[in-house]
């Protein structure tokens, strides 16, 4: 059973067909070609698949691919603006918390859906978001790190508008 | 030394790619016309294969080709030749490949699985070495005589013992004679999973051409190659494997380990690319697993703490396949002294065929788990002796004029032990304790000296290529793998030392390609920074000759009056004669267009020195450089739980010079966290009938971010002989210490000796309550 949906990804809008036992992470990697979402487990655990919908963090392992109608999505492609990076992906980018970098793109999204939403997020919601996410490469450390310069620089970018 | 562009951190030019999600991973690959396989795993972890029917499977919806194992004739294996790509008559592990679907798309291929019928004759299964060396053991392997296998090892055809490994050093056994003090203890270091982020996984392409193109996830580009152009009988030159990003690897993406099973599948659809990337079940149960090796280990001592004699008895139970666990026992067997000299040691190490999963490298290689022994044996050695167990240990470090088990004479330049101690015992130990309990917490202290060489081999080898541009930029391709250790990092830091340019002005490769990169042997053994970075500095001396060899022609004098500092070849004796690099590059055009000279490049490799087989004592070279560290843990052990918190975990390594001091911090930093997992959490479990009972990461439980301790990492740099500018192997050493130095920690805190990890809190628990029913008797 093949159905079509349609939905805003990356500010782009699309029409796709999708086999009813399909989940997000399909549709985004086998059919848009976005590769940059993960696939590190089988079951929502390892949080690499983690992407932006309707301004929310959500897994895309384990949400069926139908509820991308009508939606606003956001993938780890769609947060620089040309050559320029989201704060958010320049502070992880410098923070030594890229090593293998497999876990990468489900911490950013993690981290913008936090972020965008709650610039002032205390130290606990940081950490209990990115508690969620798997790493086997960088102690955390880095990551932490990389969390608190991001959320300074989207703060400052924050004023700077208002 | 002061470096221009040593000791610095520099952002790794890999990170930009990684946060925009442009990074490509082997999953992210698509060729056209690729297909998809999926792979049928048995029912029974040993047993014969009666029949296997593919009929209703070939009509499933878009299958292409079904594929079993019958009809391979050849098998492989890089030091034992004992693995086949897909069972042929029987199964010998739960993962083992037993057939193949192939079909247009992932989800096509796994739905036809089900429709395939196999009919077993299940056999008895082993999962520990000592079950599988049982006289009355059925055998795993009935040819193993059969097999070729390097000339070092010693197979024992008609048992289950894939390999011996006999040390003998001074008296051996016999020294214990001089010994006023015995102890004796069995370790267990259970089987675990590297659980990188990313599944493995390949591609590969039997083309009309009678070329084979392969993509695997892999840090043995090179091995692949070989050994696949050997198994179809085309020239080496024929294979051509690419490399890309990896998610992570810690071990089990060494060596050949999926690529033969997907090139068998591939074979049966020519002209198309078949991918196949493992679930995160299959990457636990279908790729290598690591440890399962038990340490039984006697230490004789002297009544002062002079350390005598040591015997060590390493079972590794080596999986189905033992091709990738017999150098990890050897490993394991001559590296079970820890950073002590024993004058005599005895040292036998048996690598078992079991009913696991093929056993291969870990992070660490061979010296966690023997070293997780003799760790905790000096504690306990100390404890026996009334002595303090830094000052026993002191006085036995490895150190300048000291010999070690396989007889290498010990340099100062071989790095500093004891400072390194000093350095942690002061950071944890400067203090004294503040409490030893209250109402919530027990509290406890623990330390471990830990050293590691890097296993290498006779023709273990690392390339460099390296070219010169118009602009003076240079272009770096080598072979090694980047896996997230930050190597590409540290190509631009060596290149720029040593061409005296910025770093920004060095390009480094990014994926591997065996017939563009130079050869490598493979990325293992924190070997690359100081071997890959040896080949750098040839190579840049070969360039810079080079240049002078122009320049020489065209300022019309002898090469050895010329300098070169990065942007200009000059006389000596009159800098203002120059001529700049820029015009040197692709040869020097004379102003009527006649060019002189050769290109600007140059290709270099780097091996260790005088690497070389064991001995009939099983001594010799096969260390060759060492890195020493020491580490402790501050912990915290609920009463009401039994869990134990890791507060704060110190590491010092004598790394001879920090090239990037981000990258290494975070190199430990992972480390450590890694070895943490070990100590507390991580095992991979089988039943009796050898199922794997928790291949999912909710089962097999990775630390996480709320687990992590404060870490003081800090680095000693006594200059190294052999490494790019006195550097040393650090990429696996963060994890040795760690298990060690939590369990002493334990011990500290509740007076419980524990013998084998993980330290779970039910094991807490029943210790404590052990413990109070003796304190009430």
């Amino acid at each position: 059973m093949t159905e079509k949906i349609s939905f805003t990804i990356n500010g782009e809008y699309r029409s796709v067909e999708i086999d009813e036992e399909m989940m997000v992470i399909d549709v985004i990697r086998d059919i848009l070609d976005l590769t940059g979402t993960k696939r590190g487990c089988d079951n929502a655990t390892c949080g690499t698949c983690v992407i932006v919908m309707n301004g929310k963090a959500i897994k895309s392992c384990n949400t069926p691919a139908i509820k991308m109608q009508g939606a606003d999505i956001l993938t780890i492609e769609g947060l620089a603006q040309g050559m320029e990076l989201h704060p958010i992906q320049k502070a992880i980018a410098e923070s030594g918390a890229v090593q293998c970098g497999f876990c990468t793109p489900g911490i950013v999204m993690e981290l913008h859906a936090l972020l965008e939403s709650k610039p002032d997020a205390s130290e606990t919601e940081l950490s209990n978001a990115l508690n969620k996410h798997l790493c086997r490469c960088t102690g955390y450390e880095p990551i932490r790190d990389g969390a608190l310069i991001a959320q300074q620089l989207v703060r400052e970018r924050m004023s700077e508008k208002a | 030394m002061a470096y221009k562009y040593l000791g610095k951190s520099y952002v790794r030019p890999d990170a930009i790619n990684k946060v925009t999600g442009k990074a490509v991973f082997l999953d992210d690959i698509r060729l056209p016309g690729m297909l998809h396989a999926a792979i049928l795993r048995p029912k029974y972890a040993h047993a014969r294969i009666v029949s296997i029917d593919t009929s209703e499977a070939e009509k499933c919806p878009g299958v292409v080709k079904v594929v079993t194992g019958k009809g391979c004739t050849y098998r492989y294996g890089d030091n034992i030749r004992d693995l086949v790509p897909m069972a042929i008559d029987k199964v010998r592990h739960i993962g083992e490949p037993v057939a193949a679907v192939i079909a247009d798309t992932p989800r096509h291929a796994y739905a036809a699985l089900d429709k395939i019928k196999v009919e077993y004759d299940p056999l008895p299964v082993y999962i520990d070495a000592r079950q599988a060396m049982s006289e009355d053991a059925v055998l795993i392997h009935e040819e193993l005589g059969e097999y070729w296998h390097l000339p070092t090892l010693n197979p024992q055809p008609g048992t289950n013992i894939a390999n011996v490994y006999h040390l003998k050093k001074g008296r051996g056994e016999e020294g214990f004679e001089e010994a006023d003090v015995i102890i004796e203890g069995e370790f267990n270091y259970p089987f675990g999973s590297c659980a990188a982020l990313e599944p493995h996984g390949s591609i590969v392409w039997f083309k009309e051409d009678r070329t084979i193109e392969i993509w695997s996830s892999s840090i043995c580009p090179f091995i692949i190659r070989d050994d696949i152009a050997h198994s179809y009988g085309v020239p080496v030159s024929d294979v051509r494997v690419h490399i890309p990003d990896i998610g992570g690897c810690f071990g089990y993406k060494s060596d050949i380990t999926v690529e033969q099973t997907v090139a068998w599948i591939a074979s049966f659809v020519p002209g198309r690319p078949v991918k196949w990337v493992a679930s995160r079940k299959e990457d636990i149960t279908s790729t290598l697993l690591a440890h399962g090796i038990r340490t039984v280990m006697k230490i004789g001592a002297k009544r002062d703490g002079k350390l005598v004699a040591l015997k060590t008895t390493v079972y590794h139970s080596g999986g189905a396949y033992s091709d990738t666990a017999v150098n990890v026992t050897i490993a394991a067997t001559h590296n079970s002294t820890g950073p002590y000299e024993f004058e005599h040691c005895d040292l036998t190490g048996y690598t078992v065929y079991t009913n696991t999963p093929p056993v291969g490298a870990f992070r660490g290689y061979g010296h966690p788990e023997p070293q997780f022994a003799t760790e905790r044996m000096m504690d306990i050695l100390a404890r026996k002796l009334n002595m303090d167990p830094f000052e026993l240990r002191a006085k036995n470090y490895l150190r300048e004029g000291s010999t070690n088990s396989l007889g290498e004479r010990m340099w100062k330049s071989n790095g500093d032990m004891q400072a390194c101690a000093e350095r942690v015992q002061q950071i944890v130990f400067g203090k004294p304790k503040e409490k030893r309990e209250d109402d919530q917490f027990y509290y406890g202290r623990g330390f471990a000296a830990l050293m590691k060489s890097p296993k290498g081999a006779p023709f273990s080898t690392k390339g460099c290529y390296m070219k010169m541009n118009i602009d003076g930029s240079v272009s770096v391709n080598m072979g090694g793998a980047e896996v997230g250790q930050g190597l590409r990092t540290v190509v631009r830091q060596i290149a720029a030392e040593a061409l005296k340019i910025p770093p920004e002005k060095v390009r480094c490769y990014n994926e591997i390609d065996t017939q563009f990169s130079p050869y490598e042997w493979q990325t293992i053994g924190s070997m690359f920074t100081m071997q890959g970075g040896r080949a750098i500095v040839r190579a840049a001396e070969k360039l810079i000759q080079g240049l002078k060899k122009t320049a020489a022609q065209v300022l019309r004098t002898d090469e050895d009056y010329l300098e070169y500092d990065g942007e200009y070849v000059y006389l000596r004796s009159d800098p203002s004669i120059r001529v700049p690099v820029t015009q040197l590059a692709r040869g020097y055009i004379t102003d009527n267009g006649i060019t002189i000279g050769d290109l600007a490049q140059s290709v270099a490799d780097a091996r260790l020195p005088r690497y070389s087989n064991p001995d009939q004592n099983g001594q010799g070279n096969l260390g060759v450089t060492y890195t020493f560290g020491a580490q402790a843990a501050e912990i915290r052990i609920e009463k009401k739980t039994g869990k134990i918190y890791v507060d704060h975990f110190a590491s010092v390594f004598d790394v001879g010079q920090v090239i990037n001091p981000l990258q290494i911090r975070g190199t430990v930093l992972g480390g450590v966290l890694m070895g943490l997992g070990a100590a507390l959490y991580e095992e991979v479990k089988f039943d009796e009938e050898g199922r794997i009972l928790n291949p999912h990461y909710f089962q097999y439980h990775i630390p996480t971010y709320k687990e992590a301790p404060q870490q003081t990492i800090e680095f000693i740099e006594t200059p190294d002989p052999i490494g790019a500018f006195g550097a040393r192997g650090i990429g696996e050493h963060p994890v040795i210490g760690v298990p060690p130095a939590i369990l002493n920690a334990i011990y500290d805190a509740i007076g419980v000796d524990f013998y084998e990890i993980p330290v779970t809190p039910e094991k807490i628990k029943q210790a404590l309550e052990a413990r109070m029913e003796k304190e009430i008797a």
